[in-house]
């Protein structure tokens, strides 16, 4: 048994901007991933819908959901249904493209987002597996291509190896590490912690007070 | 981290420890989140707000309606129906079906619920809880624990199966809703956690096979109806249990069962709004009213 839903409020939440935890609050949430990872106002999105989110995503309002977590709005925030037009008062152009075919993460309910400005563009691949819990399976930021496993939390160390070491250590002390990988790319570092348990506000912002650059989703 | 892996142990533990099953997710929850017993039980009396507001809206008024026009107002039909007839199911069984209908109406009409476990299935739960909040005069706090209660089975069953309907069709969805919401009327009813174990196998049981097939896509048709049926489901299978019936294939041999289906399924009939009641004739014509001409994929 993989233990995908680790808390109670995982089933019995979240509380939510109908109609589909799955195609509505689980998109916002990968929206949300997006924006923690692109650290920065985009200006283009561009999402790749596949399987029943390709089929399904009009129905479920998945097309303002995900652009709701992009902006940054929580899944029971009442401006949910028109985050489009959010959007376009914030200057971020959104595109959606139904693909044919099978998911290239292996889940029904599969969203790849690009996420750009004129200084970059990131990608996240998400997936919505049931009652508002999401996976993030793939993600290319500065030039690092993650192969994470899946299950939040996960949270990514920019820099140097001494700064990652801080942040181990740290974490030791609040949860279990699943899984550790570390990326190079152009002599720079990423490190990826998959952790066992959410962490507290507070907690975050200790490690964060290290002054290394992270991202926690 | 401690997360119960079967229903067995979830029932042993609470034997052993002699707690409530409530008791002991709370526990759960503590340990593993990190969090305060207070923040937890904060948290989830929010959730319990959420879903009062939402039985409240979808039964006050004119009730709720979506966008599309497929859904809303038939809360109040029932209410209306109660208040001048003699109904046939009996009116502690109407409640619960006024209660669940009212909350996917509000869901459909992109209102505010609490998904449990998922929103097209967020009427099952609260079908039951608001029916037996007056039939048994529940206090809020036992009121919460029906929720931490069906939140511990809830569970069990989400990370050994499936409870979205594009992995496992609705059985993933109303009918571990449905299982959920027996398990915890067993307990608050005074039933023994072996009870509410047989609760859930035969309320969910009775939900196997049970497919995905919104029509247009959209949580409206079949969903709505399909929480009424998840409330009383559970309800007969409570009373079932509690009056010494049990269900002969253990609970998790039943949620392993509905992992195999699940996984069995075409993909028409796992939300996809392809197949089922979305391909009938009126289904389709529905869509193309709402949607317009089908676009086909690139």
């Amino acid at each position: 048994m993989t233990a995908n839903y680790k808390s109670v409020f995982d089933i019995i939440g979240p509380v939510m901007i109908g109609p589909s935890s799955s195609h509505t609050a689980g998109a916002v949430s990968i929206g949300h991933a997006a924006r923690k990872i692109f650290r920065a106002p985009a200006t283009q999105l561009t999402v790749r819908y596949y399987e029943s989110f390709a089929q399904t995503h009009r129905g479920h309002g998945t097309d303002y959901a995900l652009v709701a977590g992009v902006l940054g709005l929580a899944p029971a925030d009442p401006r949910v249904p028109d985050a489009l037009t959010l959007a376009q008062q914030q200057g971020l152009t959104v595109q959606f493209i139904e693909m044919a075919g099978a998911s290239p993460i292996g889940h029904p309910n599969t969203a790849i987002l690009t996420l750009s400005n004129a200084q970059k563009t990131i990608e996240v691949a998400g997936c919505s597996i049931g009652g508002g819990t999401i996976e993030i399976r793939r993600i290319a930021v500065d030039g690092f291509e993650l192969t994470p496993r899946g299950p939040l939390p996960i949270l990514l160390v920019w820099g140097a190896a001494n700064n990652d070491q801080i942040i181990q250590n740290k974490l030791a002390k609040m949860t279990n590490i699943i899984q550790q990988k570390r990326y190079t790319h152009a002599k720079r570092q990423l490190v990826e912690f998959d952790l066992e348990r959410n962490l507290q506000q507070h907690e975050v912002a200790s490690l964060q007070a290290s002054g290394a650059e992270l991202v926690y989703i | 981290m401690q997360i119960y892996a079967t229903i067995a142990e979830l029932v042993a533990a609470v034997t052993a420890e002699d707690v409530s099953l409530s008791e002991l997710m709370i526990r759960q929850e503590v340990a593993n989140s990190g969090s305060s017993r207070a923040d937890i039980w904060a948290a989830m009396e929010h959730n319990l707000d959420a879903m009062a507001a939402a039985v409240k809206r979808g039964s006050t008024g004119a009730g709720a309606f979506s966008k599309t026009g497929l859904t809303g107002g038939e809360a109040i039909k029932l209410k209306h129906y109660r208040a001048t007839h003699q109904s046939l199911s009996g009116d502690t069984m109407l409640a619960a079906v006024q209660n669940a209908i009212a909350t996917n109406e509000v869901n459909a009409a992109m209102g505010v619920v609490c998904a449990t476990p998922t929103a097209g299935a967020s009427g099952t739960l609260p079908g039951v809880l608001f029916m037996l909040q007056e039939r048994l005069k529940m206090s809020r706090e036992q009121m919460v624990r029906f929720l931490f209660t069906a939140g511990a089975f809830g569970m069990v069953i989400a990370n050994n199966a499936m409870i979205a309907g594009a992995t496992g069709g609705c059985q993933a969805e109303v009918g571990s809703a449905s299982g959920m919401a027996a398990a915890a009327a067993v307990e608050i009813a005074g039933g023994t956690p072996a009870q509410s174990a047989e609760a859930l196998a035969m309320a969910l049981s009775n939900l196997l096979g049970l497919v995905c097939d919104p029509i247009a896509g959209l949580v409206e048709l079949p969903c709505v109806k399909r929480n009424a049926i998840g409330a009383t489901n559970a309800l007969v299978a409570a009373d079932m249990a509690l009056a010494g019936l049990t269900n002969k294939i253990p609970a998790d041999e039943v949620v392993g069962a509905m992992k195999k289906i699940g996984e069995d399924m075409p993909q028409s009939l796992r939300e996809t709004g392809q197949g089922g009641l979305a391909a009938t004739p009126t289904g389709i014509k529905m869509k193309l009213r709402i949607f317009g001409q089908d676009r086909n994929l690139e």
